[in-house]
């Protein structure tokens, strides 16, 4: 095309386009004038040669769209168009393009003859001759005030997104702190009730007489003590849904341990490193405290020496926890009266969904559970 | 219990619950030392403190004005006569300095390990170096030879 309008523009004779390329048979230049004029497109030619460099021909699509009549716009220049709020960086540009001889595109900010503004987005061309001198220039414009509309209301969309993401995320941030703080505030609350209860349970038992009852109390003292372990072991870390049970374990039997004349009994553990699920930690507290415990206080009559081994291995179905001692066997052992250590002991493992086995270890008791572990664990 | 120091501690209690307060004085008695006194508040903390001067203060975080044992341990341990432990469930809430304490003890404590701490303290008020491999549960301060605070629990 801009080929085609160099001719016609420029008003030159020339003997052929270059790259061969022809004019169709019939076609003139008076054809081609009556095309542009009739164009859709807006067009405009303007000679630099004149001072100034004023318009000297627009086609009717150009004086639609900007609401003058030919006599008005005819030997003035084209910023004539131009308005307040028309960007000087672009114009500026366009004018250092013309200087240099050089095409420009762009989008100008315009005014209409009635004063409405509208973008106009033009291509100008310089239209040279064959020592390459330029005779005009040639633009063609559309007016580009609906897709600039487009965009801005798609930038709004997109602020009021972005905006609205924004306050999403703060959201769901402040929303996570505070269930973060919660977490905490609960469990500190938990740790302090279980000492409030093993204090009080202490007490109690320091004022009871020495006995069957002195006994119980503070037998449940330490049982709250097991559970207490399980809680200070949790959310100490930064994984809130799991605990180290090797370490867990370890703290346990610490506090059974301390109880224990060493040269007589002693405990040995050997724990395997596992991540277990927080949900896990009391009723495995409670497990091995009372499991422990009853070697320690049954196994072991009158002075005798001993150990009790503690042995927590992942295996296939889980986890393979084994309590033995090598005492005097269950059979030998003063059966407690109310056997509520071993009922205890019993309810956990099914709530673990466990297996118990109870069986001689020859000297002693050995007591194997097999509990399954959630896959995650493994 | 764990072994009797030669030298009794005299000991301030400064914790909001009663009866933590007096098992844990009852405690303190059996493992060999004495209670001073026991303070809820940060105000009757700080003056109790001031008053009879014990050698070691054991101090809750959150006392019955709030998160207060903070600023009582800072005031307690500016006084070099005094030796100050947290004792808290809230150990998140300790700054990185520890507030001049020397450690935490944390709660639901056991007998054990608040037999270690005063054991550990005792030693350390003597002059005798402790080994800070028998601490057994309680956690020093940084400044103590404790290690890095991250501020999240023990």
């Amino acid at each position: 095309m801009p080929l085609f309008v160099r001719r016609v523009c420029a008003g030159v004779m020339m003997t052929g386009f270059p790259n061969g390329a022809t004019l169709p048979s019939g076609m003139t230049v008076d054809v081609f004038a009556a095309a542009f004029e009739a164009s859709p497109t807006p067009m405009v030619v303007t000679d630099p040669r004149r001072d100034d460099n004023p318009v000297v021909w627009v086609n009717g699509a150009f004086l639609a769209l900007t609401g003058y009549v030919r006599e008005e716009i005819y030997g003035r220049n084209c910023r004539m168009l131009q308005g307040p709020r028309t960007d000087p960086t672009v114009s500026r540009a366009m004018r250092e393009a013309l200087a240099a001889e050089r095409p420009f595109e762009g989008e100008v900010f315009n005014y209409r003859k009635d004063g409405t503004p509208f973008w106009n987005g033009m291509t100008i061309t310089p239209v040279r001759d064959q020592t390459g001198a330029v005779l005009f220039f040639f633009s063609a414009q559309a007016d580009m005030t609906d897709k600039h509309r487009l965009e801005v209301a798609m930038r709004d969309a997109n602020d009021a997104l972005e905006r609205l993401v924004g306050e999403r995320t703060a959201d769901l941030r402040s929303a996570l702190e505070e269930k973060t703080a919660l977490l905490h505030e609960v469990d500190h609350r938990v740790k302090n009730n279980l000492q409030v209860i093993s204090s009080l349970m202490l007490l109690k038992a320091r004022r009871t007489p020495v006995g069957e009852a002195r006994d119980a109390l503070q037998g449940m003292a330490d049982r709250i003590g097991a559970l207490s372990t399980a809680h200070r072991m949790l959310y100490s870390e930064g994984d809130v849904s799991r605990f180290d049970f090797r370490e867990f374990t370890a703290d346990l039997i610490a506090d059974l341990a301390a109880g224990l004349d060493g040269d007589r009994t002693r405990i040995e553990t050997e724990v395997e490193a596992l991540a277990l699920s927080a949900a896990m930690a009391a009723p495995l507290a409670l497990l091995i405290h009372e499991l422990a415990t009853n070697a320690l206080r049954h196994a072991f009559p009158e002075e005798r020496h001993g150990r009790v081994a503690i042995e927590a291995h992942r295996c296939e179905d889980g986890m393979r926890l084994v309590i033995e001692d090598d005492g005097v066997g269950v059979e030998a052992a003063t059966p407690n009266p109310s056997g509520f250590g071993r009922t205890l002991v019993e309810m956990v493992v099914r709530q673990l969904r466990g297996r118990l086995e109870w069986s001689d270890a020859g000297p002693g008791t050995r007591i194997a559970i097999t509990i399954p572990l959630a896959e995650a664990a493994l | 219990m764990s072994e009797v120091s030669e030298t009794p501690l005299r000991i301030l209690v400064v914790e909001d619950e009663v009866l933590i307060a007096l098992e844990l004085e009852c405690l303190l008695e059996d493992l060999g030392h004495v209670s001073v006194g026991v303070a809820g508040n940060a105000a009757d903390a700080v003056s109790l403190g001031r008053s009879t001067a014990p050698d070691l203060a054991l101090v809750d975080i959150h006392l019955v004005d709030g998160p207060t044992g903070v600023e009582v341990a800072r005031q307690l341990s500016a006084d070099p006569r005094i030796t100050v432990v947290f004792m808290t469930a809230n150990a998140k809430r300790i700054p990185p300095d520890f507030a001049g304490a020397l450690g935490v003890i944390a709660k639901p404590y056991s007998e054990r390990v608040v037999a270690s701490a005063l054991d550990y303290v005792a030693r350390l008020r003597a002059g005798r170096a402790p080994s800070s491999d028998a601490l057994d549960g309680f956690h020093l301060a940084p400044a103590a030879g404790g290690g890095a605070w991250a501020g999240d629990g023990i």
